[in-house]
Formats: structure tokens, sequence, C-alpha cells
């Protein structure tokens, strides 16, 4: 007789977030590490949930810039946490949808029945970043690491170069390419025409969005204070259009006179940390917390950015028509966008892609256009251009945030149903994750 | 005329020819300025040459090729390239070896070569010609595995300022029409090359000539630095096409502005499909887009 398989398909939520404050580059956590901050990010949660020794069914985070000695970086943040010691982890790592690709395979596992409760979250720092060994020095070392007699040892040695002992830091260059991210938007932010007015417009945007989020206390059960931050160290909520205009394009520079990608427009190097608690009804339920959201759908996509057939961080364009569709869903369903300001050019590229009627016919399969994204629901708490982008940690920053503006609006009532939010968010490689969030 | 072949015992090594080719070029200049006006006849033959199995590994590393068991089109030229460097060292070799300009390669890799395949190496020189600038010539090198010929390369290089007597220069019509304005367009990758990458490249094809290796033994040889491979930008596109070349492919490539080293190279990559939604070619050229001077264009396309 076969095994009879536990659980249907069940319902994954998400309880609640917690993020610590996201740091500038060299600012605020100059002196913490991935796993300080990822560590921070959990006991924050624990607090607020109630989680002490709890046993969770999984954990799992991730961090872009990771040490080889971080190989188990999670399981090491729970241990140093309040959680049960013996809660489960993993690390995962998909460049800047390492966080939403957390949320939404730790979700698939509530879904089947395998846990009942799941940490997601991710981390990431810039100002603690792993610097390694030259190849040639490492090179040397493994083969002096063979070597057997001291003849052999000796001749390891002797193959260092004096500039072999330079440390060489991580780049933000794609590998394949040698562009950085910034140069590959610039080409994406020409291509569909996007104007240095938009991108600067979409980033006040996001400061003004953010900052009225803090003031009317949107975050006080989503963030907790570290090493002096209470806040966002990017946000900038008196910068002006005029401040804005007056930086100088920092990527695209050989376009000249087209070259409209700044500092104001692009999201800074940041350091930071967030973890989501989801789970199935019953364990939410049984415990008498909170559930804000259900988390619905996800899709990954990639695209062929190589040769420049489309754009680096074009990705989501394809994978959210893929998901609607099997979701039986339009733009015009939702009622709040959280689409990742990597850039304001990616953004804006995202959304001029999808009123393309040619291009959505061509390259989506789809009759016509796909859509409009209307501006007044999108990022309406902020994002990265504002908060910042720990690259690991956006995913969470994200998950928490949309969860807890859905749970809200749906609770208004005003809608007669419950609100529906669309999460996309791009990452390096030409990849992309997306997921739709329903409110409770 | 009679044809004739050279067996040589082993790969040539190509120090040696090039120490030879510097004694040669000084005794070149007072000999053979009434002497030699036509090619050799001769083809220089090595049986039984296993690619470098650590080499290989290094040259895919450096060269961004997957470490496949499939040999690149590139390290069969550099194997090869040794026995084409013996025929332009021979004494009745009508050009000075030194100083010879690398203006084009063209390669057909027709069947997969494997890393301990025994391969059989054939080169001759042809179509000695008239240039604007000098004199140009076709090195050809053919590699054969068990089954017939797997890869051919010719390589046309030009001798600067060496006109031979009764080679015409080319009319106002021919090679010396003028270049069409060069555009750049936008580039879909950009290389940055340290100086080291002379003496890299040279260490995983065995191609030591002094004018890629430091500042100082460029300088020597009358350049303001040393320069990239040709060879080297060349295979990196090559590799940069990616796996959508498949095996087979005819992979052309014309030198222009030498890559003073360090560089950065932008470059740009364009591919292009058949009916059907198959790739047919790519088309790649690498230019400075401070000075706006191409270094190189070239392009793969399948086998027809």
């Amino acid at each position: 007789m076969p095994i009879t398989q536990p659980a249907p398909v069940r319902k994954a939520v998400v309880v609640g977030g917690n993020r610590i404050p996201f740091a500038r580059a060299n600012g605020a956590y100059t002196e913490t590490s991935n796993l300080d901050m990822l560590t921070a990010a959990l006991d924050g949660l624990v607090a607020r949930f109630g989680l002490a020794d709890e046993r969770i069914g999984e954990v799992a985070a991730g961090a872009v810039l990771k040490h080889s000695r971080d190989f188990n970086l999670t399981r090491e943040a729970v241990l140093g946490s309040a959680l049960s010691p013996e809660t489960p982890a993993y690390d995962v790592q998909q460049a800047c949808a390492t966080g939403l690709e957390t949320v939404l395979s730790l979700s698939d596992k509530i879904k089947l029945g395998r846990i009942d409760s799941a940490i997601a979250g991710g981390v990431d720092t810039t100002s603690d970043a792993p610097i390694v060994v030259s190849e040639g020095l490492r090179r040397a070392v493994l083969e002096l690491s063979r070597a057997k007699t001291v003849q052999q040892k000796l001749k390891a040695l002797s193959r260092i170069r004096p500039k072999d002992l330079t440390p060489v830091a991580p780049g933000t260059a794609e590998p394949r390419t040698g562009l950085s991210m910034g140069e590959h938007q610039a080409l994406t932010t020409k291509q569909w025409g996007i104007t240095r007015e938009a991108q600067d417009e979409l980033a006040l945007a996001s400061h003004r969005n953010l900052a009225a989020a803090y003031e009317r206390g949107f975050f006080d059960d989503l963030l907790t204070p570290y090493r002096g931050l209470t806040r966002d160290q990017n946000l900038r909520p008196d910068t002006t259009p005029e401040r804005m205009a007056s930086l100088k394009p920092v990527f695209g520079r050989h376009l000249g006179a087209e070259a409209s990608m700044t500092a104001g427009n692009s999201t800074p190097l940041t350091d930071g940390a967030s973890a989501v608690l989801l789970a199935s009804e019953d364990w939410a339920a049984e415990r008498d917390l909170p559930v804000l959201a259900e988390i619905v759908d996800g899709e990954a996509a990639a695209v062929d950015f190589v040769h420049g057939k489309d754009g680096l961080l074009m990705a989501p364009v394809f994978a959210v028509p893929r998901m609607l569709a099997r979701l039986g869903l339009t733009l015009e369903d939702f009622d709040y966008f959280e689409i990742h300001e990597a850039f304001a050019g990616t953004v804006l590229a995202a959304l001029a892609a999808w009123e393309d009627e040619d291009f959505c016919r061509e390259r989506l399969g789809l009759d016509g256009a796909f859509g409009k994204v209307d501006r007044a629901k999108l990022n309406v708490n902020g994002s990265s251009l504002a908060a910042g982008h720990p690259f690991a940690a956006t995913g969470g920053r994200i998950a928490a945030t949309l969860a807890k503006q859905l749970h809200e609006r749906t609770r208004a009532g005003d809608l007669g149903r419950p609100a529906r939010g669309l999460v996309s968010v791009c990452a390096a490689g030409g990849m992309g994750v997306v997921a739709v969030l329903e409110g409770r | 005329m009679r044809e004739e072949t050279v067996e040589l015992p082993e790969l040539p090594s190509l120090s040696k020819l090039y120490v030879t080719a510097a004694a040669e070029a000084a005794r070149l200049l007072i000999s053979r300025r009434d002497g030699g006006r036509r090619l050799p006849d001769a083809r220089h033959h090595v049986a039984v040459v296993r690619p470098d199995l650590a080499r290989l590994t290094a040259y895919q590393h450096l060269l961004g090729e997957p470490a496949r068991d499939v040999v690149p089109a590139g390290y069969l030229h550099a194997l090869a390239f040794p026995v084409a460097m013996s025929v332009m060292a021979r004494e009745d070799f009508p050009l000075p070896l030194l100083g010879m300009v690398h203006l084009r390669n063209r390669v057909e890799y027709r069947d997969p070569v494997a890393y301990d395949d025994a391969l059989d190496i054939t080169a001759w020189a042809e179509n000695l010609a008239a240039h604007r600038a000098g004199t140009q010539v076709e090195v050809v090198a053919e590699i054969a595995g068990g089954g017939g010929p797997v890869w051919r390369g010719v390589s046309s290089y030009l001798a600067k300022g060496a006109f031979l007597p009764g080679i015409d220069k080319p009319g106002a019509n021919g090679a010396g029409a003028q270049r069409e304005e060069f555009r750049p367009p936008l580039p879909t990758a950009l290389w940055r090359l340290g100086v080291d990458i002379g003496r890299e490249y040279a260490g995983v094809s065995g191609d030591f000539n002094p004018i890629h290796l430091s500042v100082l033994s460029a300088r020597a040889l009358g350049l303001k630095r040393s320069i990239a491979h040709g060879m080297y930008t060349a295979s990196r596109a090559l590799a940069e096409v990616g796996a959508q070349k498949g095996d087979s492919f005819v992979w052309d490539v014309s030198f222009e502005a030498p890559v003073f080293l360090p560089a950065m190279v932008s470059v740009n990559i364009a591919d292009a499909v058949d009916a059907d939604g198959a790739w047919e070619r790519s088309d790649f050229v690498g230019w400075n887009a401070t000075a706006g001077r191409r270094h190189f264009v070239g392009s793969v396309a399948r086998l027809s």
C-alpha cells in the first residue's frame, strides 16, 4: 500500500516582521558583521512575538556578500538568538532576490504541511565586506597544502609574487559582462527612454512616502532600533527636487547628455538585516498571534542579458505576467505594488515595458499591453531608494511592510474584499522573483 | 614546382623561434634584398600532438571558457602556432618574422576536438600579396584528428614597410580604400585588462612575443607600452559569444588599433537568429571608448 501523504495544500500566512534600521555603508554598522545584524533582527522578532525558546520549523536567510567562514550563517544566527537551539536553518543566496526567495520557499513548505512555522530573512553588509586573497596566493597556498616534501613546499612558496599579496574586494560588476549593475541599468534606462525628471520624481516620492510612514508610526512594530539608529540612515525627509536635480550622473556617463542616473535616483550601498515570521493559520491561532496576510503565489524569471537581448534587471517584467495569468488576475486587480527600487530607472522601465503594446505582444506573448500600474498604489511606504538596499535584507523588508499595509487596508473594509499586493524584486544575473500577497 | 613536406619531430619551441627571428631580422636586412620574392613551397608537419590538460584548463579559465573536455578553437590556434611560426622562420621565407602585424584570423572549427585526441598539425604559407603598407601573407594551419581535418586557421600577417620586387602596390581601388568611420554601438561588456594580461596569455598560449610581455620588452621593440595579444581579444570574444555557438563554427576576426596595456575595452556582441529562431551568428566588436578607435571586429557564425 502506498504511503498516505499527510496534509493537502494549506495556507501560509505572514504573522509579522522585524528589521533593524538600514545604515549607509561605513555608517552606524561599520563594525558589525552579517552574523551580528541577522542575530539582532531575529532577536527583535523573538521579542515581538514571544518566541523565546520556541522551536521554529525552519529558518532560512542569506547574504549576498558572504564570507566563506559564514557557511552556516543562518544557523549560527539562530544559535546566537533567543530561539530554541533545536531550530534548524539553512542559507539561501540568490543575489538581491535572496530575501523574497526565502519567504516563498518557506511558505511552500508550510503550505505542504512539512513545517508549521518559519522565519525568512536576509542580511548584508558592504562595510564589513569579505576580502579574499588573490588567485595567485590562493593557488600557491593550495599547492603548499598538497606538497609533501620540503622541496615541493619551497617550490609552492616560490610561486608567490609580491602582487599576489594584494587582497581582493568584491566587485559589483556582472561576471559575464564586466559592467556594473548601474552601467547595465543605464543602458536599459536609455533603451526605454526614461527621463532624468521621471527618475528624480520617483526617488523623491520614495523619500516622502518612507518619511510619512515613519511619522505616522507605521514602522513601530516592524523595526527594532540598533546601534543608535531608529530610522533608516539614508532617509532624507527634507530633500527637494532642486537638490535632486543638482546631482551629477554617476552611471552611463558614456551616454553624454543622455546620462540620467545619479546617486539620488540609484540606491546607495547599505548595511542591514530583516526577518519575517511565517506560519500556518493553526500555528498562529494556537499562540494567539496576529495574521497580517497570506502568501498567495510566487514566480522566478531570468532574462538573457549577456548580449543585451534584455536589460539585466528586467526579469520581473516577465515573471509578473506569467504569475498573474496563473492566478487569473491583471494589474488592475491590485491595491498595492511593491517594486524594489534598485534604481528609479529599473521601476520605470518595468512600468514602461508593461505599457508597451509591441513589447508585450512580441516578448511577453500577450494580446496587447499588459497594463498600467497606478502610481498612487506604488511603493506607498517608500522603498529602497529611501530606505537603502542591504541586498539580501530587502525581500524581508518588503514582505513585512506590504503584509502590514494589506492587513490595515483589509481591516478598513472599504474594498469589500481583502486587499491585494504585488511584490517584484530584480536581482543580479538577470534574475527576478515576484510574489502575490493578500491581506487578512 | 614541387611541394616539399618537412617533418618536425615535435612542436618547435616558440622562444627559440623568437630568438632566431631576432637574429634573422638583422641578417635579412642585408642579404635578402634581391633574393626571395616567392613563398617557400614547403609544408611543415608535426604528427601526434596532444593538448596539455593543465595548460588547457589554465587557458579556459583565463579566457572565460567553461572547462569542458572539448578544446576551444583559440587553444587549437595556440597549439598550431609554433608550426606556423616555423614556416615563417625559414631562411627562405621572404619577409622578416619580427614586427609582423596580425591583420586577420579566420578559423573553421569543423569537428570538436577532445583534449586527449591525437592531433596532426600541418602549416604552410600562401597568397603573398601587396598591401598599401607593405606586403601581406597568409599562413594556413590545419589540424587533423583520427577521422580527417577538424580545424583550419588562416592568419593574415602584414610585414610593414616590406615591399618585395615584382609584387605591385595596390591601386586606388584596391586594398588601400578608405575605411569607413567607426560609430561605437552601446557596449554589452567592458573588459578591464591589466598589464599582466600579456604575460598571462603568453603563459597559456605559449606565445611569448616580447611586445606582449612587459613595458620594457615592448619598448625594446619600439612600442610605447606592451600590447595585448590580438588572439587573446579574439578568443575572449569567442568565449563570450557563449554556448549557443555549439562545437563547430566559423570564427573570423580583423585586428585594427592595438590594445595598449593596461586598457579598458568596450565590447558589443550582437546575436542573430534564423527564421526558426535558431542561432545563426554573433557579430562582435571591441573599441576604446575614450579614443573612439576600434581594436577588433569579427563574427562567429554557424558552419554552413
